[in-house]
């Protein structure tokens, strides 16, 4: 009966909510077609998208931070095509690897220092970086495609490394461990929910809103670079639409996760939960011949209903805006 | 007499349990300048909410001609021609002067011809006597040019009864002296004005009558000529003051923790100067508009003073960001729980730490929740916290117990110097008197306290020193013992300057 109860209230809230609907989804897969619960379809599902996930990881620090970072697809696709650049004029592909992480990080800085130094919207900001790094993405590489990358790094993306797990998913599974950690339990962590809270409570209470808000552009910068990387070894050729509108299907799985869009709410067990189902979902949808648009459309549905959720359940805010001076 | 244009007729207002305005009543005539004036607090503002229809007097009523009407809303107000306008005029930056006067207007229809809309706008401007251009784009006005904008708007709809809150607090004084023309022009052409105001002299200046308005009650309306600044005074502060308020011993030292030299925020407040010492409480007082937050948003690092010095436990500082005030141990309880001082959505547990939360971090940076929750239920129970448990969101808590946890917070850094703004605004007399004992507590351990309080009962209990302001400028510090309320109001409204005793040579009381 207690436990019950429990089960209950942990559906209540929104990453039971997740739980449950993920339960739901795996059975339905699992019961209409049989090949769905293997390994290799399992791993092969998580491959197709491993470079959104990784990235979804950061872009929820963002967003509960109450920002946002609609440069990610193109700092991918930049930092694919700057690799294949490279590669294709004889740089070692080892070094090549090295220079793309630094162009993330740099890229991360030139967003960190328009939003925190500049007191610039996120929103505008990183659209024009979208548009420039895509831009320069396209310049490197044209549009024909570079292939013929050394084998050590195809196997990347390809190869499994640790028994059947492939190079990506064990850097996943890495990742999500320590972000979770830092988010979840550190000091760091509880400044990124307070600053999206309030961000003027933050800085009247000693938080450098600004260098932490810098910090995290320029994680979220490095770790799209090395999704890109990821990608080009993954499909082993780059051009210059790598990634080309990555960036909403992160902020998708984010906000499905549970994270607020103004900020302050949200978890990474809600984005890890979203990835599953909305990796699933599709997966199940493509076994039973459902088309991608199809599955598309499905997925926004499901957006829009984890939008209204918490508006159904809580009272309207009085958001009125009142007068300075209230007498009594 | 003629019947009056409005009138409010035995008018009661209450929020819940608190009673804003109590069987007030008074006459508005047509072609008269009236003021109303009274303490923060005493009830203007309801005043001119129920005039303006956005409250609904709980008893009484709102005459309009004489007959008794339901003022549904501001738009109903409006139609029944009592408009206000506030400190801050509401004007549209990129429309330009002509279309801002018009912006709500419903005649001109759906087409407006240009031609026309201008040169309306030009004989309104013209009504009140301001130079205007009406082709020139609102973001370019100064606020007294943007507030001539909200006349000409209420004119162009048939005003009877214009209402004007404070309108030149923002001003400077040759802006304010053509407002105070525009005002006295429209009560020529028969307007009825309503004139709120701090500035004592400007009421002298302009009004016909006066009403005082002490605590929600009606005191008295006068013709001006019957009346003298420190009458009106008295009036406003009560004779007989309410001692609510227990004075505690004072628990001064000689030492100074905190010295100030001609602090200045260019265009904010100037030459700011008085010694804080150990035990001591110092008051800051003054009106709305006098500045003194901004002067602890410097002295706090938020918004850096641009002249002047500080000197702190004896070594000159500079203070420019929250967290080397607080490393000096200077912490600052600041006046709006909402914006500034609490994060609503989460926990108690979360905010008792906020500001030292690298206390509980261990050298990885994983934060030790067990010794937060302590931390926090111990300042539960010291302050008296009234909560079933410290992991509730501090945003379902009365307006008294988030102030107690937002002191717990800054009480946790144990500060030397605590800057208290507004330390009892909102929150009931039960909780006020809790508030001061800590205050009072902090002192006696050797803490300096530097407290901004509008509620001068407050101030004369708490200070053993109260430094008044008035618009940016220091007034006095006057010793606890021989102020009263009359004497710091004078003070705060600018009908006298102090000349002693100045922080130089100030002992504490």
């Amino acid at each position: 009966m207690t436990r019950l109860s429990s089960f209950a209230t942990g559906l209540r809230s929104w990453e039971g909510f997740l739980f449950a609907a993920l339960l739901v989804i795996l059975a339905v897969n699992a019961a209409l077609t049989p090949e769905f619960l293997t390994v290799a379809n399992q791993i092969n599902l998580f491959q197709l998208s491993i470079e959104k996930v990784i990235v979804a990881l950061v872009m929820t620090f963002i967003i509960i931070n109450a920002e946002i970072d609609l440069s990610v697809g193109a700092m991918m696709g930049l930092s694919a095509c700057a690799f294949g650049w490279m590669f294709q004029n004889g740089v070692d592909a080892r070094l090549a690897c090295l220079v793309c992480l630094g162009i993330g990080i740099a890229g991360g800085a030139l967003n960190g220092y328009f939003i925190a130094a500049m007191a610039l919207p996120s929103l505008v900001v990183t659209l024009a970086t979208l548009i420039g790094f895509r831009g320069l993405a396209r310049v490197l590489v044209e549009d024909r495609g570079i292939t013929d990358f050394p084998d050590w790094f195809d196997a990347l993306g390809q190869a499994p490394m640790l028994g059947p797990l492939p190079f990506a998913l064990i850097a996943f599974g890495v990742l999500f461990v320590f972000l979770y950690v830092l988010l979840q339990k550190t000091g760091f962590g509880r400044r990124t929910y307070v600053i999206g809270t309030n961000r003027d409570v933050a800085d009247f209470a000693g938080i450098d809103s600004r260098r932490h808000k810098f910090i995290l552009f320029v994680a979220s910068g490095l770790i799209s670079a090395f999704a890109g990387l990821l990608y080009a070894a993954r499909v082993g050729a780059v051009r210059g639409d790598v990634a080309l509108g990555f960036e909403l299907d992160i902020i998708t799985i984010v906000l499905l996760g549970g994270v607020s869009i103004f900020g302050g709410k949200g978890s990474l067990t809600g984005t890890l939960l979203s990835i599953l189902i909305v990796l699933n979902l599709r997966n199940g949808m493509a076994l039973m011949n459902i088309t991608g648009h199809i599955q598309t459309g499905v997925i926004g549905l499901l957006l829009i209903g984890s939008v209204l959720a918490p508006r159904l359940r809580l009272p309207r805010f009085n958001r009125a805006a009142k007068p300075k001076e209230v007498s009594p | 007499m003629p019947e009056p244009v409005l009138s409010l007729d035995h008018v009661s207002k209450s929020f819940g349990m608190t009673h804003a305005l109590s069987d007030v009543s008074m006459d508005l005539h047509a072609g008269e300048v009236h003021a109303i004036v009274g303490e923060n607090g005493a009830g203007k503002s309801t005043m001119i909410k129920i005039m303006t229809g956005i409250h609904q007097p709980s008893s009484g009523a709102v005459r309009i001609d004489g007959d008794a009407v339901t003022l549904a809303g501001p738009q109903t107000a409006r139609d029944r021609g009592v408009v206000a306008i506030y400190q801050e005029p509401m004007v549209f930056p990129d429309l330009d002067v002509a279309e801002n006067i018009f912006i709500s207007s419903t005649k001109e229809g759906w087409f407006q011809n240009r031609r026309d809309l201008r040169r309306k706008a030009h004989a309104l401007i013209d009504r009140i006597g301001m130079a205007l251009d009406v082709d020139q784009v609102a973001s370019g006005l100064t606020l007294a040019e943007q507030q001539a904008v909200e006349i000409a708007r209420a004119l162009s709809q048939d005003v009877r009864v214009l209402i004007m809150d404070e309108p030149t607090a923002a001003l400077s004084a040759h802006e304010a002296a053509q407002l105070r023309r525009v005002a006295r022009t429209l009560a020529e052409e028969g307007v009825s004005v309503v004139y709120i105001s701090h500035r004592l002299e400007e009421v002298f200046e302009i009004a016909d009558r006066v009403t005082v308005i002490r605590d929600g009650q009606h005191i008295s309306t006068r013709p001006i000529d019957e009346t003298t600044p420190d009458g009106m005074i008295a009036e406003m502060v009560g004779r007989e003051v309410g001692n609510y308020f227990e004075k505690a011993p004072t628990t001064a030292t000689p030492e100074v923790l905190l010295g100030v030299r001609d602090l200045t925020l260019d265009g904010t407040y100037e030459n700011i100067s008085f010694d804080l010492h150990r035990g001591e409480v110092l008051c800051m007082a003054g009106l709305i508009g006098a500045r003194r937050t901004d002067v602890a948003l410097s002295l706090f690092g938020i918004a850096p003073a641009t002249g002047g010095t500080v000197t702190y436990k004896g070594a000159e500082v500079r203070l420019t960001t929250p967290r080397q005030a607080m490393d000096l141990g200077i912490a600052y309880v600041s006046e709006d729980r909402r914006k500034l001082g609490l994060a609503m959505e989460m926990p108690i547990r979360d905010n008792v730490t906020l500001a030292t939360l690298s206390r509980y971090q261990s050298r990885a940076g994983i934060i030790d929740r067990a010794a937060e929750a302590e931390t926090a239920e111990a300042y539960r129970q010291r302050l008296n916290i009234r909560t079933p448990d410290v992991e509730i969101d501090v945003g379902m808590l009365s307006g008294g117990n988030q102030q107690k946890v937002m002191l717990a917070k800054w009480l946790n850094m144990e500060p030397e110097l605590l800057i208290f703004d507004e330390p009892t605004r909102g929150i009931d007399i039960g909780a006020k008197a809790e508030v001061h004992d800590l205050i009072r507590d902090f002192a006696a351990k050797g803490g300096a306290v530097l407290v901004i309080s509008s509620d001068l009962p407050e101030v004369l209990a708490m200070g053993d020193r109260i430094l008044v302001m008035r618009e940016g400028v220091q007034m006095g510090i006057l010793d606890a013992a021989d102020a009263d309320q009359e004497k710091v109001m004078a003070l705060a409204t600018g009908q006298v300057r102090s000349t002693a005793p100045d922080a130089r040579e100030g002992e504490p009381a």
